[in-house]
């Protein structure tokens, strides 16, 4: 069991696979921290020394932003948004999408899912 | 696409100039404005504008937090009046 940056527990997996489940690290950051730290692409978490472990936590907490601050950081940025009452910061009190997509259909993704009218008819098929 | 940094920031060129007669001027007056495309900058910073969303004229109060946003951000032009509670009855009873 290896505990990285808080509550990550990636075990049995290669460790620049395992870093990814860092919320705020993907492949790119992970493989950057393996060379950093110098672990050969083909070890895995559980293989991994104590000595390994704690300059990969070193590392993370001197280098990166990650997990909670980052959350923090976010947010922090779309609150500005919404507190400013710019356009971007409206569509995400709407809970819209803010770059301008379409939202006659598909948004999906901000608008949760779909929701039915009551009383509104199919249209007509052909 | 962001925008090339060594162009610098977009400003209509009579928004400066009206903002520093305004400035000078000492009293805050709303300035009036076309101009949405322009990006808002340090010097307006405690000016008030009235940006023309094609209606009419919606004063912003230019904040510290503002500069490097447009003008346009803080004017919407689009009306959206949001489904009604009367409306989603409409709808159940014409059911």
């Amino acid at each position: 069991m290896a505990r990285i940056a808080g509550v990550n527990i990636p075990t049995n997996k290669l460790v620049n696979i395992g870093l990814t489940y860092i919320y705020g690290i993907g492949r790119k950051k992970a493989d950057e921290i393996c060379k950093k730290v110098g672990i050969p692409a083909s070890r895995r978490v559980s293989e991994l020394t104590d000595d390994e472990t704690l300059k990969i936590r070193e590392l993370i907490d001197s280098a990166y932003h990650v997990e909670g601050d980052l959350r923090r950081e976010v947010t922090m940025n779309v609150k500005r948004l919404m507190d400013l009452g710019c356009y971007r910061g409206l569509r995400h009190r709407k809970g819209l999408p803010s770059r301008g997509q379409r939202t006659h259909t598909n948004a999906r993704t901000r608008k949760g899912k779909r929701i039915a009218i009551a009383g509104k008819k199919m249209a007509p098929k052909g | 696409m962001t925008r090339s940094v060594w162009k610098g920031p977009f400003i209509d060129g009579y928004l400066l100039k009206k903002a520093d007669v305004v400035k000078a001027s000492g009293r805050h007056e709303v300035i009036k404005t076309w101009s949405r495309r322009s990006t808002i900058i340090p010097q307006f910073v405690g000016l008030t504008f009235g940006v023309y969303n094609g209606h009419k004229f919606i004063p912003v109060l230019v904040s510290e937090n503002m500069v490097g946003h447009k003008f346009g951000e803080f004017a919407p032009t689009r009306t959206f009046s949001a489904h009604t509670a009367a409306d989603a009855k409409a709808a159940v009873a014409k059911k």
